[in-house]
């Protein structure tokens, strides 16, 4: 059952007067409930403008998106989403503990009940020893750890991380994997951005490869690698976007 | 509202912690404990003197934190992309919006208070207890301040730092001229210049109408009838601010 579809979901960027960028053109995808979905792209493939419109923080210029078989706006849907931003800024002034609290007391949690959630996610990201410890003192690698145990402050049933990995280093990358692994057989189904291939190939059940706005793919891994006649995760990406370019003609042309 | 409480006292703890509230304040009490020593140069006397430096260094001071509150409210969010987590959450713009309302306003009251505490102590030092008149006029103060750090926050909205720095600080001078602009337009016969001053008189919010200070200072007594008007006055355009704030942040993409 899809928890997550996105039906000709379309972002166009006014950029000034006689200037726009689509984003993203048409896009239709559904993401099943309990997987490991993960969308792949280069750089300013529209990766993060997906996220941003799944969250409701840019508005679709054309399409629709559902969650849980609602319109994606709804402040109850959020309830059950928990969101990992590529990069996690937080209120640097705050220590890790005071930032899972403010999170949780907008999902109105009890604050007896923070304080439990707070004890586990930092036991669960390694960062118990760094509890009185400011976000400005943070290194990015635990930033992104914070990050990780803000998005999961609400046990959301939808987990949607952008680029998780970033900054951390191999070990932290690891954890992390394992920690996808772990919340997705609890039941959480979870949407992941990555640039990392390796990443994906290792926790997605499902993929989506996006190239200049545009939906190029989607399916699982073996059944794409056969589609493509390719030997591994990497050589499909290349194929699907050499592919791409040389049906529409748009190498080095960003889709305008 | 709860969620908006709950943004509000994260916005009130940030300026709590910013460096910037602390060196305004601790100018402004310098200003306000200098205010004794200026009465040499006035031939009015040395209370006078003290009243009128301290409700003018509350004003000023309070203005600043006003407005570079309400500046960091939207504009700090986005460049640090803190906004990003923030409306993934359960919340919704509207929240948002009112709850930096909110924030700015509770932490433009602190300094209110804590300038107006030093300001008492001053005149108690001089055995000269404030009467309620001087509070009327803080309070009218208070009100104008958080009259201008709304327009800021709409403003925030839709606009850039620069222009809303500007625009802010123009609006709070014509605010206070606008009074002084009307009286000139009722002598002209021009009926388009009359007419456009009208709108504008309308539009722009009378800074003078919170300003009781003059007449205190020279020991006129304020009415509770016009004390109650302006803070009306006052809380329709803050309204019509966070009106104008909400409806370009739920078109705004962050």
């Amino acid at each position: 059952m899809a928890i997550l579809e996105t039906k000709d979901l379309t972002k166009i960027y006014t950029l000034g007067k006689n200037r726009t960028v689509t984003a993203l053109n048409k896009v239709s995808m559904s993401v099943e409930e309990g997987e490991i979905f993960g969308i792949l792209g280069p750089n300013g493939s529209g990766k993060t403008t997906c996220l941003k419109l799944l969250l409701g923080i840019v508005f679709p210029t054309d399409g629709s998106i559902t969650i849980m078989g609602k319109d994606q706006y709804s402040v109850d849907i959020k309830k059950n989403i928990g969101f990992l931003p590529e990069n996690p800024y937080y209120y640097d002034y705050l220590t890790g503990p005071e930032i899972l609290k403010f999170y949780g007391r907008l999902f109105e949690m009890p604050d007896s009940l923070i304080a439990k959630r707070t004890d586990e996610l930092l036991e669960l990201v390694n960062l118990q020893d760094a509890r009185n410890l400011s976000l400005k003192h943070y290194s990015k690698g635990m930033l992104e750890r914070i990050g990780l145990a803000a998005s999961l402050v609400n046990d959301p049933r939808i987990l949607i991380l952008d680029e998780p990995t970033t900054g951390l280093d191999p070990i932290g990358c690891k954890e992390t994997r394992d920690l996808l692994i772990r919340l997705n057989k609890a039941g959480k189904t979870v949407l992941l951005s990555s640039h990392f291939l390796s990443e994906v190939e290792r926790v997605c059940s499902r993929i989506v490869i996006f190239h200049k706005g545009n939906l190029l793919t989607t399916g699982t891994l073996r059944n794409l690698l056969e589609e493509y006649q390719a030997e591994n995760l990497e050589d499909l990406f290349v194929k699907a976007i050499e592919k791409f370019d040389r049906e529409t003609g748009s190498i080095d042309k960003g889709v305008e | 509202m709860k969620k908006s409480w709950i943004i509000a006292m994260n916005t009130f703890n940030e300026s709590l912690r910013k460096k910037t509230f602390y060196i305004l304040l601790v100018v402004a009490l310098v200003v306000i404990g200098a205010s004794r020593f200026f009465s040499f140069l006035a031939v009015e006397d040395e209370l006078k003197m003290i009243k009128d430096v301290s409700f003018s260094t509350i004003e000023f001071f309070g203005a600043l934190i006003a407005i570079f509150t309400a500046l960091a409210a939207v504009s700090t969010e986005m460049e640090k992309r803190t906004i990003y987590t923030l409306l993934s959450k359960p919340i919704t713009r509207n929240n948002f919006i009112i709850g930096k309302l909110i924030g700015q306003s509770l932490i433009i009251l602190l300094n209110v208070i804590l300038m107006s505490i030093f300001f008492v102590a001053l005149l108690l030092i001089k055995k000269s207890p404030p009467d309620l008149q001087t509070f009327k006029t803080i309070f009218l103060i208070y009100l104008s301040l958080v009259l201008m750090g709304s327009i800021t926050l709409a403003v925030a909205t839709f606009a850039t730092d620069a222009f809303n720095l500007i625009f802010s600080f123009f609006l709070y001078i014509v605010g206070h001229l606008i009074t002084y602009g009307k009286a000139l337009l009722e002598r002209t016969e021009n009926v388009v210049l009359k007419g456009l001053g009208e709108m504008l008189y309308t539009i722009i919010p009378n800074y003078e109408n919170f300003n009781i200070k003059d007449k205190i200072v020279v020991g006129v007594d304020v009415t509770w009838k016009y004390i109650g008007q302006t803070t009306l006055y006052g809380i329709i355009y803050i309204t019509i601010a966070i009106l104008i704030g909400i409806h370009f942040f739920n078109k705004r993409e962050v």
